[in-house]
Parts: C-alpha cells; sequence; structure tokens
C-alpha cells in the first residue's frame, strides 16, 4: 500500500521536474538566442533588410553577427552601437551625451533640445534646426534620420570603469571610445609615436583639480600657497604646517592610488615629471568621495580632489604657480576654473586607428563627438556636471580632428 | 612497455584491463538508451567546456545537448542519470578550482620571471621582489615588493589572533561547559549571526569613528592603523572561532569527563585537565580556521588603511597601517596595468599559499583530533 501510494507521488515530482527542467531549458535558450540577437539586431533596419534580400540563408545567424562586429569598426550603411567605456571622472560627461543622444528629443521640446515657449537649451542659436538632436548631428555624416524620439539613428552606450581599462579596451578593439581622465601614454606606457600611430585623441572638457585643506588649516590662515610648497610637501621636504606659517600642526598629506589618472595627471603637472616620486603622501584613497571624507575628519589634511567634491569641510585653496596667483573665487582675473589653471586635466576620449578608418575617427564616432563640441554640449555635458569648458580656440583645433561634415 | 608488465603482472595494465572490463559489462547490462544518452551529455559537457576555453559562439548548443541529456536520461533512467550528474557536477568544481589557480599563476608569471634572480647560481623566479622593500610602480624606478604587504598582512593577523584566540576559546567554554542549557540556546546561534554581518560594515565603522578616534587619542598624522584593523579583522573572525571551538569542545565524550568527575575533581580541573587538553587540536583548528579569515579579510582593511605600501618602522610599530596584500589588490586593480597589475596576481598567490597551508594544517590538526578522542564521529 505504501508503495503504491508512493509511486504517483514519485511521478508526479518527475513530470514536475521535467516541466521545471523544460521551462529552465527554454528560458536557456531564449537567453542565449536573446543574447546573440541583441548584437544582430542593434545594426537596425538596414540589417534586417539585408538578410531579407539575400533570400533565405539558413547561415543567417552567423552573417549578421559578422555584419555586426564589421559594422561597429565603421561603414555608415549600416550604424551599429557606438560604445564607450572608462574613467569615472570623464563617466559623467560622456554618459549624459549618451543619455541625451538616444533620447533623440525634437526640436520642440525646450529642456533637452530646441526651443519652445518656456526657453531654450544653452547654445541654440548656433544651431537652429528643425530636426531631433541625434538626427541633427548624425545627418551631418551622412545617417538617416529617423525622425523619432528615442530612436536615434544608431544609440550609443557608455561603460564605467577606470581610465588604464578604457584606455585598453579602445586599443583592443572592444569598444569604440576609450575614455580617459590621463593620457594614454602615461596610462599604457606608451611612447608618443605609439600614441599618434594606434589612437586619436578628442579633449571634450577639462576637470578643476584645486588642492583643499581642512577646515582647521584654513581657519589658521593658510588660503593660498605656491606651487614650491606643494611639491615639497608631497616630496616630504615639508611635514609641518608651521614651516610655511601655518600652526604646529604635522602635515596629513592625501593622494589618489597609484596610477589613477588623476595621480598620473597630478605627478606630470606639479611634480613635472609623471614618474615622479612621492614620498610624502601619508594616505591613498581610490575615490573623490573618500578624499572628501578624510579632509573632513582628519586635522591638518591637504589634498588634491575633483572640484565637485569640495564643499564647507573641504576647503578649495588658491594656487601660487610661476608667478601668477589662480584664485578660488570665480571672478578673479585668474581662477582655478580657467583652462591654464596648471592642475587642470584635459579629459580625454580615444579612439583607435584602424584599417578601415585611417583618420582614427569614424562617422558614428564623429557624430557624437560633434555634439559635445558646440556651445550646447559644452555648457550641457561639461559644465553642468562640474567640468571646465574649452575655449573656443581649443574647440575649433578639436573639431578639426573629426572628419569632415557631409 | 614489455619489461613492466613482466616485473609487474599486477600492475596498472591489468587494473586497467579489468576496469575497462567492468565497464564493458556494465554498457553491456544497461538499456542502450541510458548507454547512448550518457555517452550524449558527456560528449555535450566536454564540448561546452571545450568551447567555453576557446569562446565559441556554439558553446550554448553543446550545454543544451547536455540538459536535454539529463532531462530525458531524468524521466527513463533516473537512478542512473543522478549518479552521472553528481559525478559531473564534483568534477565540474575540481575542475573550476583548479582553472583559478592555474590561472592566477599564469597572470602572476610575467613579473616572476622579469624579476627573477639568483641565489646560489640557483634561478628564483620573482626573487627581487622579496628582497627589496619598496613599492613604486608608477616611478621611473619601478619597484614591485612585497614585503611592505607582508609585513602588513602579518601584523593584522598576529593582533586579529590576539584578539580572537583568547576570546573565541573563552567564550566557547563558557558556551559548552558553564552556562546553564537556557543562556547557551540564546548566546550561540547569537554568536554564529554574528558571522553573518558584512565586512564592509565594520570597516565602515572603524573608518568613520575608530580610525578617527585612534588619529586624535595616540596624536598620529592621520588616520589608518595596522592595531585597529587587526582588533576589528579580531571581531570579525570571532564568530568562526567560537563556533568551531565550541564544537571541538562538545565533541569531548561525556564519559571522560564523567569519569574524571568520579574521581572527585571540580568541574574546573575537570575543565582544565581532561576536556581542554582532549580538545585541544580541535580548539586550535578553531583558531587557524579564525586566522585564515583574518588573513584573508579585504573590505575592513582597504577601508580603513593607508594604501600607501611602505614598511613600518620599526618593524612591530602597529599604529601606523600601510597596506595588506590584500587591500594592495582591492585598492590598486582598477588602475593597474602591465606588471603592476601581474604584481596584484603575485600577492594573490602569496595569499593563495598561505590560506592553502592554514587550512591544510587546521584539517591534519582536526583528524588528528578525532584518531586522540576515537569512537567519536
Amino acid at each position: 500500500m505504501t508503495r503504491d501510494s508512493e509511486r504517483p507521488a514519485d511521478r508526479v515530482t518527475r513530470r514536475k521536474f521535467l516541466l521545471t527542467s523544460g521551462a529552465i531549458g527554454a528560458a536557456g535558450l531564449a537567453g542565449c538566442s536573446g543574447g546573440g540577437n541583441e548584437d544582430t539586431a542593434t545594426p537596425e533596419p538596414e540589417n534586417e533588410a539585408d538578410s531579407g534580400s539575400s533570400d533565405g540563408s539558413s547561415g543567417d545567424g552567423s552573417d549578421s553577427s559578422t555584419e555586426a562586429s564589421d559594422g561597429s569598426s565603421s561603414s555608415p550603411n549600416e550604424p551599429s552601437l557606438l560604445t564607450g567605456e572608462g574613467s569615472s571622472t570623464v563617466y559623467p560627461i560622456a554618459n549624459k551625451g549618451a543619455s541625451y543622444w538616444n533620447g533623440n528629443a525634437p526640436p520642440s521640446d525646450g529642456e533637452y533640445w530646441g526651443a519652445n515657449d518656456e526657453g531654450s537649451v544653452p547654445g541654440w542659436s548656433e544651431i537652429e534646426t528643425d530636426m531631433h538632436l541625434a538626427d541633427y548631428f548624425a545627418t551631418q555624416y551622412g545617417f538617416e534620420a529617423t525622425e523619432t524620439r528615442s530612436s536615434p539613428p544608431y544609440r550609443a552606450t557608455i561603460g564605467l570603469s577606470h581610465s588604464g581599462t578604457g584606455c585598453e579596451a579602445v586599443t583592443n578593439g572592444l569598444v569604440d571610445i576609450g575614455n580617459s581622465s590621463g593620457p594614454i601614454t602615461a596610462e599604457l606606457d606608451w611612447s608618443e609615436e605609439q600614441r599618434d600611430e594606434n589612437v586619436v585623441d578628442h579633449v571634450l572638457g577639462r576637470d578643476g583639480q584645486p588642492i583643499v585643506v581642512s577646515q582647521d588649516i584654513y581657519d589658521a590662515g593658510i588660503d593660498q600657497l605656491t606651487a614650491e610648497q606643494v611639491r615639497k610637501i608631497y616630496q616630504d621636504e615639508i611635514t609641518n604646517w608651521s614651516e610655511i606659517g601655518g600652526p604646529d600642526q604635522e602635515i596629513f598629506c592625501i593622494g589618489r592610488a597609484v596610477g589613477s589618472g588623476t595621480d598620473t595627471s597630478f605627478r606630470l603637472n606639479m611634480l613635472g615629471d609623471a614618474e615622479a616620486e612621492m614620498p610624502g603622501v601619508d594616505t591613498r584613497q581610490g575615490q573623490n568621495q573618500g578624499v572628501a571624507q578624510l579632509v573632513r575628519q582628519n586635522e591638518g589634511a591637504i589634498a588634491y580632489m575633483a572640484l565637485a567634491f569640495t564643499g564647507d569641510a573641504v576647503r578649495p585653496i588658491a594656487l601660487e604657480f610661476d608667478g601668477t596667483v589662480y584664485e578660488t573665487s570665480k571672478d578673479a582675473e585668474n581662477t582655478i576654473f580657467d583652462s591654464a589653471y596648471p592642475l587642470n586635466r584635459d579629459l580625454h576620449m580615444y579612439t583607435q586607428i584602424t584599417e578601415d578608418t585611417p583618420s582614427g575617427t569614424d562617422m558614428r564616432e564623429g557624430a557624437f563627438m560633434r555634439m559635445f563640441l558646440t556651445q550646447f554640449g559644452q555648457q550641457v555635458f561639461v559644465e553642468d556636471n562640474n567640468y571646465i569648458p574649452l575655449p573656443t580656440a581649443d574647440l575649433e583645433a578639436e573639431l578639426a580632428k573629426l572628419p569632415d561634415t557631409a | 612497455m614489455t619489461t613492466d608488465t613482466q616485473r609487474d603482472p599486477d600492475g596498472w595494465q591489468s587494473r586497467l584491463a579489468s576496469r575497462f572490463a567492468r565497464f564493458a559489462e556494465f554498457v553491456q547490462d544497461t538499456d542502450n538508451d541510458a548507454v547512448a544518452v550518457g555517452a550524449l551529455g558527456a560528449a555535450s559537457l566536454v564540448g561546452a567546456f571545450a568551447g567555453f576555453l576557446v569562446t565559441s559562439p556554439y558553446t550554448s548548443v553543446f550545454v543544451v545537448g547536455f540538459l536535454a541529456a539529463v532531462a530525458y536520461g531524468w524521466v527513463r533512467h533516473q537512478e542512473l542519470a543522478a549518479r552521472g550528474v553528481t559525478l559531473a557536477m564534483t568534477a565540474s568544481t575540481v575542475v573550476i578550482l583548479a582553472l583559478i589557480t592555474v590561472f592566477i599563476f599564469y597572470e602572476a608569471w610575467p613579473i616572476l620571471n622579469q624579476r627573477s634572480g639568483t641565489v646560489f647560481g640557483i634561478w628564483v623566479p620573482g626573487l627581487d621582489l622579496f628582497t627589496t622593500t619598496a613599492w613604486t610602480p608608477a616611478q621611473a624606478d619601478k619597484q614591485y615588493s612585497m614585503l611592505p604587504m607582508i609585513q602588513g598582512t602579518v601584523l593584522v593577523t598576529v593582533i586579529a589572533t590576539a584578539v580572537a584566540g583568547p576570546l573565541g576559546v573563552a567564550a566557547a567554554l563558557f558556551i559548552s561547559e558553564i552556562a546553564p542549557p537556557a543562556v547557551r540556546e540564546v548566546v550561540k546561534p547569537g554568536v554564529e549571526i554574528l558571522a553573518g554581518i558584512p565586512s564592509i560594515v565594520y570597516g565602515f565603522l572603524g573608518f568613520t569613528v575608530l580610525s578617527p578616534w585612534a588619529s586624535d587619542a595616540f596624536d598620529l598624522v592621520g588616520q589608518g592603523t595596522y592595531l585597529f584593523v587587526g582588533i576589528v579583522v579580531g571581531l570579525m573572525a570571532l564568530p568562526t572561532v567560537v563556533s568551531v571551538a565550541e564544537d571541538a569542545i562538545n565533541s569531548v565524550p561525556e564519559s571522560m569527563k564523567s569519569g574524571s568527575l568520579a574521581l572527585g575533581t571540580t568541574d574546573w580541573q575537570t575543565m582544565t585537565t581532561v576536556t581542554i587538553p582532549t580538545a585541544f587540536s580541535g580548539v586550535s583548528a578553531a583558531v587557524l580556521l579564525g586566522v585564515g579569515r583574518a588573513i584573508g579579510e579585504t573590505m575592513a582593511a582597504t577601508v580603513m588603511l593607508r594604501n600607501t605600501p611602505t614598511i613600518a618602522e620599526p618593524l612591530y610599530n602597529v599604529f601606523y597601517g600601510f597596506e595588506t596584500l590584500t587591500s594592495l589588490i582591492a585598492a590598486n586593480y582598477g588602475s593597474s596595468a602591465g606588471l603592476q597589475k601581474d604584481a596584484l596576481f603575485v600577492a594573490g598567490c602569496i595569499l593563495f599559499v598561505s590560506v592553502l597551508f592554514l587550512s591544510i594544517g587546521s584539517q591534519l590538526i582536526e583528524r588528528r583530533m578525532d584518531r586522540k578522542v576515537g569512537g567519536v564521529e
């Protein structure tokens, strides 16, 4: 009896298992094919038309996947997903740009693109178009306008990693754009010839890196240092604030992670050499947030960090460099917001030189980057993110690196 | 080959032959479809593995084939299928672990090779990493010394052991031998819950509360000390130590304790002369496991330390905390490239080897305890 009653139960579980495993299998299949399709689907309508005209070839999947990988390197006929990744410092600019691009707002939007009764986007007067956002820039390079919100001629995605990772990814052809806050020569230990042979360096904005001190030091009257003093502090030649007119307090010197873009640019701009020694550093932090927290909760601290993270207990100070004093006030003649401020660094977007694109920047990349190099782009993507926009001369030089518009 | 068989008639060849005969018999006795499905499943699994290694797009085909074979086998020959699947699972676990190990050493090899040296004419890979003292991957004179991190790891581990060992063993003794049952029922699960607190929570508390306080109290320049990292890591390892040590003390046979008590000793005398010596190896295994936890602890160390690899002077100076092997990896993995990245893998290798020896040691001790107490399962 017991055996009999067990059996059906057994079969039920077996059937259940069969169902479940079937479902899991199906889900797995769907996942696999879905994952595969993602690549093949992104090249948008043209691609489907192609496979339709080639008429029922059985190797459909493999065909379109090769097309997708080709498409990512160039060919304006089949625009594929534009990908970028890299530095967390460049990320806010690039990612906001990509979001606007993918939104493809109509010119009547007023907030993200174009103008309406309530106002217009910054820099609209030099654009004045009746096209959607991404359409406007993409059509300049021969792409077809979609004239549809949220459906740009091709989409753009930006991944978040690190400067070195972004540089490596772009040189390995994994992504179209490599974001880096330090020059690729320092990130990958390249020579300048290597850089010129392999990549094109696009600078779309600058990052302000003020020197900050903790509140107690600022209150004690240290609101300006010379470049020489900062260098000596970081190279362990000055270890007490009393040596430079401050209170008798040992200096807690904060640096950034070795090899990070911020660390490399600081060595280059402040210490004069990307490979200079920094024996004075007491602690290194990976993130701006960590630096800010340390400055807040320790006395006698000095650090350099992104402008966006400074605040009440984290006071930026003026810096005297080669006789010029860069003030912290935005209205002064020379300020830490200027491009000329030596600690400000270029934010790079690298594109790879390949056989298909000897100029290094293909049409998709060109159209996307042109968006950043307008008054609109500089204001919305660079300045609104607390970075420093490029002066006009630099904008023109950067535009010259892009492919000619159609 | 022939000499082998002549010398060793019952050697591997005959063993192989008998195994093969048994396998043939098994195939003979089993239904044809079961054999076919088993072969298909095994082949697809191997195929999927190969496909995975060469990152082939057809890997999914093999995986689906394997799943289909398992599903069919499960319906028609459940017992055989279960045997096969469990075997496959075990095999893949071992293979995955082996691949990870090989990969760590493979990635570390370039720098080990480049920074090699010779001692008494013997070529030693990576010698330079242990004879220099500076970690300067971004300077013109690049050095990748592991010594600062080894010092940091040793100091943190010693302090953590000094915290977790006595506290943990005492707590285990109390829970197991002294506490009334009601207290034990509450305290034991409570201690085990402590093990579930994520390490970043400890690290964050240390970063925002302990470190600034220590900086003020000991008049240090800035924050980050091995002392407090060690204490925090010791607290984190505590639940492991208590739990394992309590099991060891509990497994001392009641008859031994009763025998001792029957001779007229007090409870405390029984504990110190019978229970603890008997459970000694188990208790040491508990402490060793705790040490293993301390060595591998990452988040708390990364958050609380200074991340500037420097050898503390004097060597036992615990009031400044620079870097441990784990925090080196955690703080630098993103911004490193080339040799610096390989050096991080070397740190991983050192950790891997030391934790390996610790776990082997604690297993040997545990086995010894089982033998010594005898009859206890």
